[in-house]
């Protein structure tokens, strides 16, 4: 019997042990990654706390750092004090009362928090509420409560109703009952609910994700955005998170008399610091704002810092994963001066009225622009863009897989068989039939329903013959690490990675591409225009324009910089010079709603299977 | 005794379609003990909650010292409760708990310091200051709820079953303290039992309540003695209760016989009912007495034996210290003074 | 205790405005068409009958299929390692509980993305199966890093309930069925398993509801062709932009995890009539 149970006893040891190594391995190595000395996510070259430095020295991860503690405190404790009363006022309620809001608490528990982000994203744009703080906070506020309700209510119901009777007839008005016995008695549950809370508010991503806006972000959302350029930045912040929530957890489970003893001056504490943080935080603004909404990881920090510094003002910066995402914020009523949008979205926003033409008086630097990227028809005149990077889309490749002649297939290579299982597609609808349409050789604009089947075919064949991957921005991390033998990507990405990996190679099938031009717009919401195209001004600036490139990788609009840098840092990167004016490419055009469904449904079908 | 200290006059409670409380007349006097006393259910609780302020009755008035306080708050209340199960306060300890209304009167630390004190070697845990309310035992708990009320110095303390949850030995020790504790201060109980013992051994008056409705209100003697219906006197002790008839003034029949008897002033022939406490009744030889019947049953216990005799109308019960052997025929021997005639009521 | 009924009206309010006037439009929003503008707004019930279009019963099935498969091995891998945590002291049991917990207080997306180091083409794992000489797999893409990725998530959502139901059984009553002849996996199967039902109900509750509604992590470990349902409302509402198809697809969402709550919450209940019922007829 003793031997036995050894034995088990080893058996249980091993199989909680194998379990904890699956829960913990991605949290250590999170932390590990973090003191990575190069910018690997998978191969460890040396210790140092560079990513560190980066984290501290990026405002715009401190600010959400900020936004995540401040709406995590002020949601716990409103959530709090909400869930506690509703939960003490529940248990003598009339039972229809009761039922009502218990229902009411287990749809908000119960429904996915996708479902609670459109409601509240629905609600909050439909009574034109401003996007950002505010609305991030109620929406908190919103999800916690209810999870305060079900913490505190079942310690209500524990209680002896003769004890607030008990309370008031000594003496205690029915306040006094509440504040100096109630609550006391129900200190487990609320405490159960604080920390419910608190961490539900500071993990949350998908319902801030909807309900945000104004350059108002959280860790979440940034690490979201982060996406596009993994660095171990991210690592450093998830290990700070990861070491605060553990130290806090282990404080309130493990000790928790001292924390009970203590109650009263932490809140102290943490009163005071909320609002220091406030006071610091309201310091930082005044003056002059300028509201720039880009797309993630898409100009280099520090010049805007200079920016500031030098027009003594404050930008306010706030980042979208896609255009797309971008046009639901703006329709949806977030505000900004300035967005960065693509070509056919710029198109788009015109035709729906939502830019203002930009006074090119005031943007002497535009000298410098490239003439062959103006005039592009998405805005013919440039009345309302500023270009700020270019490119097209074309295939990278891995020099030491793919063999030069098979390049001559063009788009076709994505369906030689030869490389099957080697090919990441973009996850872009356009993009994936633009490529579709003209290895078919259609315009990439084309209405024709029949040749968008034929098209929709293509994709379709090619996803069940070749296993591709439908990649986000995730490709570029990919293609350093040379997970894949071929991708297809934006050709700034492509001369980011090539820099990264010299066995990647750029190419725009003959077929014909897409001509891409970002730029920089002015929406009629914008409060200082003269502010906004001192900013453009600014990025248009050589030298400004240099860094930028250099930091980002794409190609600069502005010729003498994509001159110098295609002989100079980007030496040998044939990504770095798209080979603009190719006869078949085309830029994209604006879609009516009909053919964008279309589209959008045809999409969802091929990746869908 | 005779300076009322609370009046209550036509006190009605409703809960929905549902009357608890039909109309209370009550007068209670200074440093009295006064018990309600009634089955669960009769609105014992609910009068004492509407003294004590934590329900509002939904008609007639509650005077205090001639003032109508029913629409005043509990806690402005000079009146303090000692609950069903305590309700003591167990994030606090012994201290704190006894000290928690004399705080919040805001009054003077050195002061309160003093008379928790002084209330806790009045309830004798003078020792127990410090410790957690929790680890006490039952009558200690008890203890300490008294002097949580006590301290405040009220005129009144109330007291709901405080006994109920304690077993019968404890039960006998706190009946006994409460009694000395009552006189050592000085000031008005209100004390709810559903217990008839406890009721007649504590009081200065009961008030045996049923219904809603006060049935009698007397000392325990009275209430005992001279029960004014048949409600009373089952509820009180063991009877037999005899439906009789008013012959005339000092004559009552029942069982085929008339009996003199002390009571007066019914009707000639007025249906009464008759109650004969079953130690008042004598066994005698079968041809010393009118009414006969045979021994059905005889159970010890203890102090006396219980016997059933078995009579031509009706089994009467009677508590005797002698022994009879059951099947025996024997007479059924009681006085005049034994005999209480009441009004007869008509139970729906 | 009546004093308090008035402090639910905040809260009554509060409810009312941000958590029913949101569903209300949801609602409102699937049965329409006009888009964003409330200007033409028309009904329809177009919304609901696109959704049978066969590729979106295929997302539908795709989330079910997921859903069940990760529910499953949540419970499989969750109830052994609540059962095997009851064997410990009380003290170990706390720790090791509190270990189980401290995941799922740490973000999501920050345990995914430390999954795609690890299961990329030459990820962490890689790597270390090349230490054997084992060839590199390709893990990311596929249902593999899916499962993977939403099971380490919602695990301790299966552990704790199930934990919590076996920890408070009585220890007599195993004793008893010892007693009663009943060996080691006899005892099991009618004592502890049958008692930690309400435990196992819960667990599969909260997995099923997170599995069935996310989206963030196929997104990250599927890559863009992982479409579930939770995909397909946020694609129709950041890319798409059509609110009125996504707001119908929430509504079936909403619909299946309420009809799977209420199944799951109806066997329980028979479960325990069942119950109740035996121990009366005994």
């Amino acid at each position: 019997m003793q031997r036995t149970n050894k034995r088990s006893k080893v058996l249980y040891i091993l199989y909680i042990a194998v379990l904890f190594v699956f829960f913990y391995l991605p949290i250590v190595v999170t932390m590990v990654f973090s003191f990575n000395s190069s910018k690997s996510l998978t191969h460890m070259t040396g210790f140092s706390f560079r990513w560190y430095e980066r984290l501290i020295n990026d405002g715009s991860i401190m600010k959400a750092v900020y936004v995540s503690l401040t709406v995590a405190l002020f949601a716990t404790v409103i959530s709090t004090i909400l869930g506690t009363i509703t939960a003490i006022g529940l248990s003598k309620n009339k039972k229809i009362v009761k039922d009502v809001i218990m229902n009411i608490n287990n749809i908000t528990i119960m429904s996915p928090d996708i479902v609670t982000a459109i409601g509240l994203m629905i609600l909050f744009s439909s009574i034109m509420m401003a996007k950002g703080y505010m609305t991030m906070l109620l929406a908190h506020i919103a999800f916690c409560t209810p999870y305060v309700v079900t913490a505190v209510y079942p310690k209500v119901r524990q209680l002896d109703p003769a004890i607030a009777d008990a309370a008031m007839d000594l003496g205690a008005t029915p306040f006094q009952a509440l504040i100096k016995v109630i609550i006391p008695m129900l200190k487990d549950g609320i405490y159960a609910g604080i920390l419910l809370a608190f961490t539900m508010s500071f993990d949350d991503f998908v319902i801030s994700y909807f309900v945000t806006g104004n350059g108002v972000e959280n860790i979440s959302i940034i690490v979201y955005n982060m996406t596009k350029r993994t660095n171990p930045t991210i690592n450093a912040l998830s290990t700070i998170v990861i070491l605060t929530i553990a130290i806090l957890i282990v404080i309130s489970k493990l000790v928790p008399s001292v924390l009970r003893k203590h109650m009263k001056k932490l809140l102290a504490v943490a009163g005071v610091l909320l609002v220091g943080l406030a006071i610091f935080a309201g310091t930082r603004s005044g003056g002059r704002t300028l509201r720039i909404y880009n797309a993630g990881e898409y100009i280099d920090p520090e010049l805007i810092e200079e920016f500031e510094a030098e027009y003594d003002c404050k930008v306010v910066y706030e980042t979208f994963d896609s255009n797309e995402s971008m046009y639901t914020k703006i329709k949806s009523g977030a505000e900004y001066d300035i967005l960065i949008p693509s070509d056919y979205m710029i198109e788009r926003l015109i035709k729906e009225e939502f830019l203002q033409p930009v006074n090119w008086n005031n943007i002497p630097n535009a000298k410098g622009l490239n003439k062959e990227i103006m005039g592009m028809p998405y805005d013919p005149d440039n009345t309302y863009s500023v270009p700020y990077f270019v490119g097209t889309v074309g295939i990278l490749y891995d020099t030491t897989i793919v063999d030069e002649k098979d390049l001559s297939e063009g788009w076709e290579l994505l369906r030689d068989e030869k490389y099957k299982g080697q090919v990441y597609m973009y996850d872009s609808e356009r993009d994936s039939f633009m490529i579709a349409l003209k290895a078919n050789g259609y315009s990439m604009n084309t209405e024709d329903y029949g040749e968008i089947e034929e098209a929709y075919r293509w994709l379709i064949e090619q996803r069940d013959s070749m296993d591709v991957v439908y990649a986000g921005d995730d490709v570029i991390d990919n293609m350093i690490s040379g997970n894949k033998a071929l991708a297809v990507v934006y050709s700034g990405d492509g001369a980011y990675i090539m820099v990264e990996n010299e066995n990647m190679d750029y190419f725009e099938p003959e077929q014909g591409t897409n001509e891409w031009c970002d730029a920089m717009v002015m929406t009629k919401d914008c409060r200082d225009e003269e502010l906004a195209e001192a900013f453009m001004n600014y990025m248009l600036d050589p030298e400004v324009a240099e860094r930028n490139s250099v930091f980002v990788g794409y190609t600069s609009p502005v010729s003498c910089v994509a001159d110098t840098l295609a002989a100079t840092e980007f030496e040998g990167i044939s990504a770095y010079v798209p080979n603009f004016g190719a006869p078949k490419n085309e830029a994209f055009g604006y879609q009516e709603m009909k053919l964008k469904q279309h589209f959008a449904d045809l999409w969802t079908k091929v990746k869908a299977y | 005794m005779n300076d009322a200290l609370i009046e209550l006059r036509g006190l009605s409670k409703n809960y929905e379609d549902q009357q608890v409380l039909k109309g209370i007349d009550l007068t209670i006097h200074r440093n009295e003990f006064l018990t309600l006393l009634g089955p669960s259910g009769c609105g014992k609780t609910t009068t004492l909650r509407i003294i004590a302020g934590f329900e509002e009755p939904s008609g007639g008035e509650v005077l205090f010292d001639g003032i109508d306080i029913s629409k005043i708050p509990s806690h402005k209340r000079e009146v303090n409760t000692v609950f069903q199960k305590y309700a003591l306060f167990p994030f606090l300890n012994v201290y704190d708990n006894v000290a928690f209304g004399l705080k919040l009167k805001k009054m003077d630390e050195t002061m309160i310091d003093h008379k928790v004190k002084h209330m806790l070697s009045l309830i004798g845990l003078s020792d127990y200051a410090k410790r957690d309310v929790t680890s006490l035992s039952g009558g200690q708990q008890q203890r300490v709820a008294i002097a949580r009320a006590l301290v405040n110095e009220p005129k009144v303390l109330l007291l709901d079953e405080p006994l109920g949850a304690l077993d019968a030995k404890l039960r006998k020790g706190m009946q006994i303290e409460l009694k000395k504790i009552q006189r050592e201060v000085g000031i008005t109980f209100i004390f709810v039992t559903h217990d008839q013992e406890e009721a007649l051994s504590m009081s200065d008056t009961v008030v045996v309540m049923n219904e809603g409705i006060i049935q009698q209100v007397g000392t325990p003697e009275d209430i005992y003695n001279e029960p004014e219906n048949r409600f009373v006197a089952s509820f009180i002790g063991e009877s037999n209760i005899i439906e009789a008839v008013m012959k005339q003034d000092l004559l009552v029949s029942f069982d085929g016989y008339d009996f003199p008897c002390v009571d007066k002033g019914f009707k000639t022939n007025e249906d009464v009912e008759v109650v004969i406490r079953p130690e008042d009744i004598d066994i005698v030889k079968p041809e010393d007495a009118k009414l006969k019947g045979v021994v059905k049953s005889i159970i010890f216990k203890g102090v006396h034996h219980e016997i059933v005799v078995e009579a031509e109308h009706r089994n009467y019960l009677i508590h005797t210290t002698d022994y009879f052997e059951p099947g025996l025929v024997v007479g059924l021997s009681f006085g005049p003074d034994d005999i209480h005639v009441m009004y007869r009521m008509d139970w729906e | 205790m009546k004093h308090y009924n008035k402090l639910v009206r905040p809260y009554l309010i509060w409810s009312v405005l941000i958590i029913l006037v949101p569903i209300i439009m949801i609602v409102l929003y699937s049965v329409t068409t006009g888009g964003n503008a409330l200007v033409n707004i028309s009904f329809t019930l177009k919304n609901f009958t696109k959704i049978g279009e066969p590729i979106y019963l295929e997302v539908l099935k795709k989330s079910l299929v997921l859903g069940f498969v990760s529910v499953s091995i949540c419970l499989v891998l969750g109830y052994i390692l609540a059962y095997f945590i009851t064997k410990f002291k009380d003290s170990v049991q706390d720790l090791l509980i509190l270990l189980v917990t401290i995941p799922m207080w740490i973000n999501t997306l920050l345990r995914t993305y430390a999954w795609i180091s690890l299961l990329s083409d030459n990820g962490l794992i890689n790597s270390f199966l090349g230490l054997f000489g084992m060839d590199a797999k390709t893990f990311m893409y596929t249902d593999f890093a899916v499962v993977i990725g939403l099971v380490s998530d919602i695990l301790p959502f299966m552990v704790i309930p199930i934990h919590t139901s076996i920890r408070k059984i009585d220890r007599s009553l195993i004793e008893a069925a010892q007693d009663l002849g009943a060996d080691k996996v006899q005892t099991f199967m009618k004592v502890t398993l049958k008692m930690s039902i309400p435990g196992v109900i819960n667990g599969v509750m909260m997995t099923f509801l997170l599995s069935i509604s996310t989206f963030v992590i196929p997104k990250l470990l599927g890559g863009g062709q992982y479409m579930l349902i939770g995909n397909l409302i946020e694609n129709q509402f950041i890319s798409v932009g059509n609110w009125n198809f996504g707001s119908a697809i929430s509504i079936i969402l909403t619909a299946i995890i309420l009809i799977g709550l209420t199944l799951m919450k109806k066997f329980d209940r028979d479960d325990r009539e069942e119950e109740l019922e035996r121990a009366k007829n005994k």
